[in-house]
């Protein structure tokens, strides 16, 4: 993930509203994940970069979006027992044997 | 393929198919059970029907494994065979709202809107992970996703796909799984948000799980 951007929460607090209905939001929201994944052109990147510097609550809402992904990608998921393993493992060429 | 093929005789007592079944199905199961299972269980976000699921998966494997080409990884065709299943699967418990989600859903209007709830300054993910309360509230974003915004995100974000192997797995170009991936993202962001968790309050209050 890009890491172009260092914002540093708590030190800016975002006012509401602060035009985030305005165009510029929105086209900046919209194209947020690619600039995270890092698949926007460098002309892109920097007309997001100003806005981002001007725009305390896109800032915000950017990290809140970045550690959203960071959460996902370390979710960890519980394992699969071997009592669990060998059971399917029966069942599977159980079905297939008798379909 | 001589090496892939397998034997189909199976007998039908079960204390002697550990013993009789084909080398192959065994290292395919071996090899890739454990994936399987954490991606369906990232699917479908809890244990049995995750168990399910994987059944289907190298149910319909062993069946299709003569007519696997390789010109994919045996890991991508497994995902697709999963992705698959879990669609038919779906389809035939019904009830799932299969809705689409538009991106001015997202846009915030509310200063409680912007950052997360749960702060997670100073923390690295698998910190922030060890508070009880963002995993149940994350789970529960990610098992509110409309299903195909779901499948996209967890094997993009969960399983570490690239969006090239996410369309050949789901049959939709790059462009379009980008795009549910963004939704997904910014779905699962509002729920970690003030607005998200101010409404599963209020849902939890009314529900009396709270």
């Amino acid at each position: 993930m890009a890491d172009r951007v260092r914002t540093y929460p708590g030190t800016r607090k975002p006012t509401p509203h602060q035009g985030h209905g305005k165009r510029n939001c929105v086209k900046v929201l919209e194209r947020l994940s690619a600039y995270l994944d890092d698949e926007l052109s460098g002309v892109v990147c920097e007309e997001i970069r100003a806005h981002l510097g001007d725009c305390p609550n896109c800032e915000v809402f950017l990290d809140s979006l970045r550690q959203t992904v960071q959460l996902c990608r370390h979710r960890p998921s519980p394992p699969l027992s071997k009592d669990d393993r060998a059971n399917l493992r029966r069942q599977i060429l159980k079905a297939a044997a008798t379909a | 393929m001589a090496a892939r093929k397998k034997s189909r005789t199976v007998p039908h007592d079960d204390s002697d198919v550990a013993l009789s079944t084909s080398a192959p199905f065994d290292q395919l199961y071996r090899d890739h059970v454990d994936v399987m299972y954490r991606f369906a269980y990232r699917l479908c976000g809890e244990a049995e029907a995750a168990k399910d699921l994987v059944q289907e998966t190298f149910l319909n494997a062993y069946r299709a494994y003569d007519r696997f080409r390789g010109d994919a990884q045996i890991s991508t065709w497994l995902y697709a065979i999963a992705s698959h299943a879990c669609q038919r699967m779906r389809r035939k418990r019904k009830g799932e709202p299969e809705r689409e989600l538009s991106l001015n859903e997202f846009v915030p209007t509310s200063e409680g809107e912007f950052a997360l709830q749960i702060p997670m300054e100073g923390l690295s993910p698998q910190e922030a992970l060890e508070n009880k309360e963002l995993r149940q509230i994350l789970d529960r974003a990610i098992a509110k996703l409309p299903r195909k915004y779901r499948m996209v995100l967890v094997l993009r974000d969960m399983e570490g796909l690239s969006a090239k192997e996410v369309g050949g797995i789901l049959g939709l170009n790059e462009r379009a799984i980008k795009s549910r991936l963004h939704r997904a993202r910014l779905f699962v962001r509002k729920e970690l948000s003030g607005n998200g968790l101010a409404r599963e309050f209020h849902q939890d209050v009314a529900t009396g799980r709270r």
